[in-house]
């Protein structure tokens, strides 16, 4: 964890930790190190998942009955925790995306006024 | 509960996991592998802690550690009992003195009655010339069939006959009202044994000859007998059936009047007073009205439908019900009364403001307690803070601290209030009234003083929780073992001042009130109250006729003269501040009131000769009422010099006449002028006053006045015996000094309580304020101690540490005593019409409590003062 790394990456906002779990887990079932290396791994490394969040968020989808978790055998044969997204959180996740994109363009539009308005 | 257990239990074995996946993707990369496994654990972090927040998600959170955080809590405030006591008993004033203001404030304002749904009992009182909130029964008929679409039901009650009750021998007097038949199905209550009076009785004069006790009249005077009911006794004379007792509390009109028995409204004629045909005569206004409003009512259709009544009331009765509106409003809890009280709701919000600042005070003094032991649980703090504590878990851990000490003061404030307002509620009224003071504890008060109490406890605990959980705690964790300056001088500096400045406050509110109680106390009252004692005699308790009666009082008063050690003797129909006062319109021949105008008024007091010696009111003209003025004389008055100036100005009145509006065929001589007096309160402005001869027109019942040589309680038995000798079984009611009798709610008692618990608040807002300014000039010096030391040894002499000390102490009190006058003028100016004969910027008050509290500041920095000169330089400066 040098320093220059961590400049580099970006802390993950309140809330968006569990878009992206569940986003993840829309793949299919996977245990918990799957899915943080997925984020960062999808994000070309740019999010971090801070495993002091990751554990914590998933078992707030689980309370919500977003997520169900269960054991399962992993690749290589060994017993792991799967987490597996459930119908609500399927429905959940759609709502939460349309949800975000709102935000990002809103967001957008307001730190790039020029661009936006040139193009229209 | 097992879901949860569960869930941890997998959250272990996925940690596990997650970190044996990491390390092999570390060793994939290339690591060793017991370094590819530290770097696997050092990327997850905290194990600890992220089994805790994830924990957190399953469990309430709140509640368990609110549990755990009182225990630590309590476990901290066990560790030092000598703070613990000092903070609990600190807010235990402060909260007890809440909770006492506001169990009266609670019985004035909030207490509903105890009837079924009171928000639903509405009362009226009329507007216009015939106004006033007493109605006839014929009034109350016409009112409860025009006004049905509004009420389900109106009732009547004649309040608070004094009637003379006796069974087997024994005589009592009994607060009675007389009430309609459907009263007491209108409380929707039930009786604690028998039956209340029903709908049906009550109908004619003198009907249905039975009585209902209240609970604490049972019990009292008849030993609470369980067989009371059926039981035979006797109301001034007539015979009567007991037939239920009330149950306790039964208060339906008011919370302050207890009333002893009730008997059906045609039973008013025991009372000699009252005439035979009342029921019918719509001009003898004697009943208040209460009704159970319907719901869905609206105040637009009461007084649409209340005007029609008015106009078509005093249409067909112009003479008996000159009305131009009947109003309908809520009864209110203190009672009957001709329009809704508004200025009660001012001064309870004003005292309870105040009693507010009393309980800031003393939360500003703990919370500085808290901050004096900063230095010692900064440390620890720093040590959680570096073991992973959240700050906001610190802040609610500290917080929790003081919310602990909010609960210990609670139960001390409870003892506290409740031990005052047993003292408030227990203070003698001197009044010849059955007014009772029940400011006993409800769950409201409860409630109150829990809110209180957790509101000190926050105020107490917020800032120095900010405070301590602040800053660089880490900087903080290396400077341990070491002396830390906490820093935040100015701050605590800044509490104290404001201390100083409520104290301030609170002390110039309080000698306005008390130079108000002086002055109304030293006003000019036109009498001589001393050696004056009043017994009352009300002959008609024993069931005398008028002729009777008359005998009688006049028999005691030529008795009572004879007695040794009497001065003089006299009998009145009114007392000063007896709360029964009597006033008449004036007819003065050849004087025509112009139209539209009221004819002139005046009060008046029916007296017996003698009177004006024994209440030392000094004649100024012409003669008093003497032995020559009899009932078939020429009708004489004395007049107070007002009335003279006002009616005849310029002229000798002696000779001149009268007479009343409500009986023109009797003319009065103005025989004699006397000095103004007080009559009916000691505050509002004096009116023109006459006396008539209670000879020629004898009302009762009466009060016989004498003046004593010694002590005139000395005479109280002599005088009871001359009645019992005269009248056997006469009920012996009440006997009390003029001097008590002046301490009535109409006199100077509301004076007396109001400046008794201003100046309470006054004293311990100084005294929390002193061991502030105490507190915080110790806490600066011993701060200073290093410096102080360094001085002296640079040759600083005694004399310049002690200014130097008490300047700064003293800066902080001038400060804290402007802001106090400044708040003070803006509270006194609230305070307006309690005032009396004191302006709201009084010099004398603001300067007279600077210097006191200047004085008391000024000993509080002294002591730590003097203590910085005696400083050691060579300790001093060793120290650090």
């Amino acid at each position: 964890m040098s320093t220059k790394e961590q400049r580099e990456r970006i802390e993950l906002l309140q809330g968006t930790l569990d878009l992206l779990i569940l986003r993840t887990l829309r793949l299919g079932p996977t245990h918990g190190h799957a899915i943080a290396k997925a984020i960062e791994f999808r994000s070309e490394d740019v999010l971090q998942v801070e495993q002091g969040s990751l554990y914590p968020a998933l078992h707030r989808l689980i309370k919500r009955g977003w997520i169900s978790v269960q054991d399962g055998t992993s690749e290589n044969n060994r017993r792991a925790k799967f987490y597996r997204l459930t119908a609500r959180g399927r429905r959940q996740l759609e709502v939460e995306t349309g949800k975000w994109d709102k935000l990002a363009g809103a967001i957008a539009r307001i730190l790039r006024p020029a661009e936006s308005e040139g193009e229209s | 509960m097992s879901r949860r257990k569960r869930m941890m239990e997998d959250l272990d074995q996925d940690i596990r996991d997650f970190i044996e996946r990491e390390t092999q993707d570390n060793i994939e990369r290339g690591m060793p592998p017991e370094e590819a496994r530290y770097a696997a654990l050092r990327k997850f972090g905290n194990v600890t802690r992220v089994k805790e927040d994830t924990r957190d998600v399953w469990s309430f959170v709140w509640l368990e550690q609110l549990w755990r955080d009182a225990r630590y809590g309590l476990r901290q405030l066990r560790r030092n009992p000598g703070f613990t006591v000092v903070a609990a008993i600190t807010l235990g004033l402060g909260i007890g003195l809440n909770t006492a203001i506001f169990s009266i404030v609670n019985t004035l304002l909030f207490r509903p009655l105890p009837v079924s749904h009171p928000e639903q009992i509405y009362t009226f009182s009329a507007t216009g010339k015939s106004s006033g909130n007493a109605f006839s029964c014929p009034d109350l008929e016409d009112i409860r069939k025009q006004s049905a679409e509004l009420f389900s039901d109106v009732a009547g009650v004649q309040i608070l006959g004094a009637t003379g009750f006796s069974m087997a021998g024994k005589g009592e007097r009994m607060w009675t009202d007389f009430v309609t038949g459907n009263f007491f199905s209108m409380t929707g209550l039930r009786p604690a044994l028998g039956r209340f009076i029903l709908p049906s009785e009550g109908l004619t004069a003198g009907g249905d000859p039975v009585v209902v006790f209240s609970y604490s009249f049972w019990k009292v005077h008849l030993g609470a007998d369980p067989d009371i009911v059926g039981k035979k006794a006797w109301a001034n004379g007539r015979p009567v059936t007991i037939v239920g007792v009330a149950p306790e509390g039964f208060r339906p009109l008011s919370n302050l009047i207890d009333t002893q028995g009730y008997m059906p409204l045609g039973m008013a004629v025991v009372d000699t007073e009252t005439k035979a045909g009342f029921l019918n005569d719509r001009q003898d206004k004697r009943l208040i009205l209460i009704a159970r409003i319907k719901p869905r009512v609206t105040e637009e259709k009461i007084r649409s439908v209340m005007g029609v009544v008015a106009k078509r009331l005093s249409t067909g009765y112009p003479q008996a019900d000159n009305w131009s509106m009947l109003n309908a409003f809520p009864l209110p809890s203190t009672g009957p009364t001709s329009e809704p009280p508004s200025g009660l709701g001012i001064v309870g919000t004003l005292f309870l403001t105040l009693a507010g600042v009393v309980l800031v005070l003393a939360c500003v003094n703990v919370a500085n307690l808290l901050l004096a032991r900063a230095g010692v649980r900064r440390g620890e703090i720093a040590v959680r803070a570096a073991l992973g504590a959240k700050r906001g878990w610190l802040i609610w851990q500290l917080l929790s601290e003081s919310l602990l000490l909010g609960a210990l003061g609670c139960v001390a404030g409870m003892a506290v209030g409740w031990a005052a307002s047993r003292v408030l509620s227990s203070l003698p009224l001197h009044m010849d009234f059955p007014i009772v003071l029940d400011f006993h504890f409800d769950g409201r008060v409860f409630l109150y003083a829990v809110a209180v109490a957790l509101f000190g406890g926050l105020i107490a605990g917020v800032v120095p929780a900010l405070r301590l959980t602040g800053g660089d705690l880490n900087g903080l964790l290396r400077e341990i073992g070491r002396t830390t300056t906490a820093g935040g001088h100015g701050f605590r500096k800044g509490l104290v001042a404001g201390q100083v400045g409520g104290s301030m406050m609170l002390l110039i509110v309080a000698g306005l009130f008390l130079r108000s109680l002086l002055n109304v106390q030293n006003s000019e009252m036109g009498f001589d109250p001393r050696h004056v004692l009043n017994v009352a005699l009300n002959p008609s308790l024993a069931g005398y006729n008028e002729t009777q009666a008359r005998a009688f009082v006049e028999s005691v008063l030529e008795r009572a003269r004879a007695l040794p050690g009497i001065q003089s003797a006299g009998l009145a129909v009114t007392v000063p501040m007896g709360g029964n006062n009597m006033g008449a319109g004036i007819a003065i021949p050849g004087e025509v009131a112009p139209p539209g105008k009221q004819a002139p008024s005046a009060g008046y007091n029916l007296v017996s000769p003698g009177y004006f010696e024994t209440l030392g009111i000094r004649l100024l003209h012409g003669r008093g009422i003497t032995d020559m003025d009899r009932p078939n004389s020429t009708r004489v008055a004395v007049i107070n010099q007002i009335m003279a100036e006002r009616f005849w100005p310029g002229k000798q009145p002696i000779g001149e006449h009268f007479s009343l509006e409500d009986d023109p065929a009797h003319t009065l001589e103005v025989v004699g002028v006397v000095s103004n007096s007080r009559t009916a309160d000691l505050i509002s402005p004096q009116g023109p006053f006459f006396y008539m001869a209670f000879a020629q027109k004898p009302v009762l019942p009466v009060t016989l006045q004498v003046r004593t040589y010694g002590k005139p309680q000395a005479k109280v038995s002599e005088i009871f015996a001359l009645i019992n000798s005269l009248a056997p079984g006469m009920p012996l009611v009440g006997a009390q000094t003029m001097t008590d009798a002046l301490n009535t709610p109409n006199g100077l008692w509301l004076f007396q309580l109001g400046a008794g618990l201003a100046a309470a608040m006054g004293i311990l807002g100084l005294i929390l304020a002193v061991v502030g300014v105490y507190g915080v000039v110790t806490y600066m010096t011993e701060q200073r101690t290093h410096e102080i030391g360094m001085r002296v040894a640079l040759g600083a002499l005694p004399g310049d540490i002690l200014r130097m000390v008490l300047h700064q102490g003293m800066s902080i009190v001038a400060i804290g005593a402007v802001a106090g006058m400044i708040m003070a003028y803006g509270v006194a100016r609230l305070l307006g019409h309690l005032l009396v004969g004191v302006s709201s910027s009084d010099p004398v008050t603001y300067a007279g409590i600077a210097l006191l509290l200047a004085l008391v500041a000024f000993a509080a920095c002294y002591i730590p003062a003097r203590r910085a000169t005696k400083v050691d330089p060579m300790v001093a400066l060793r120290h650090e």
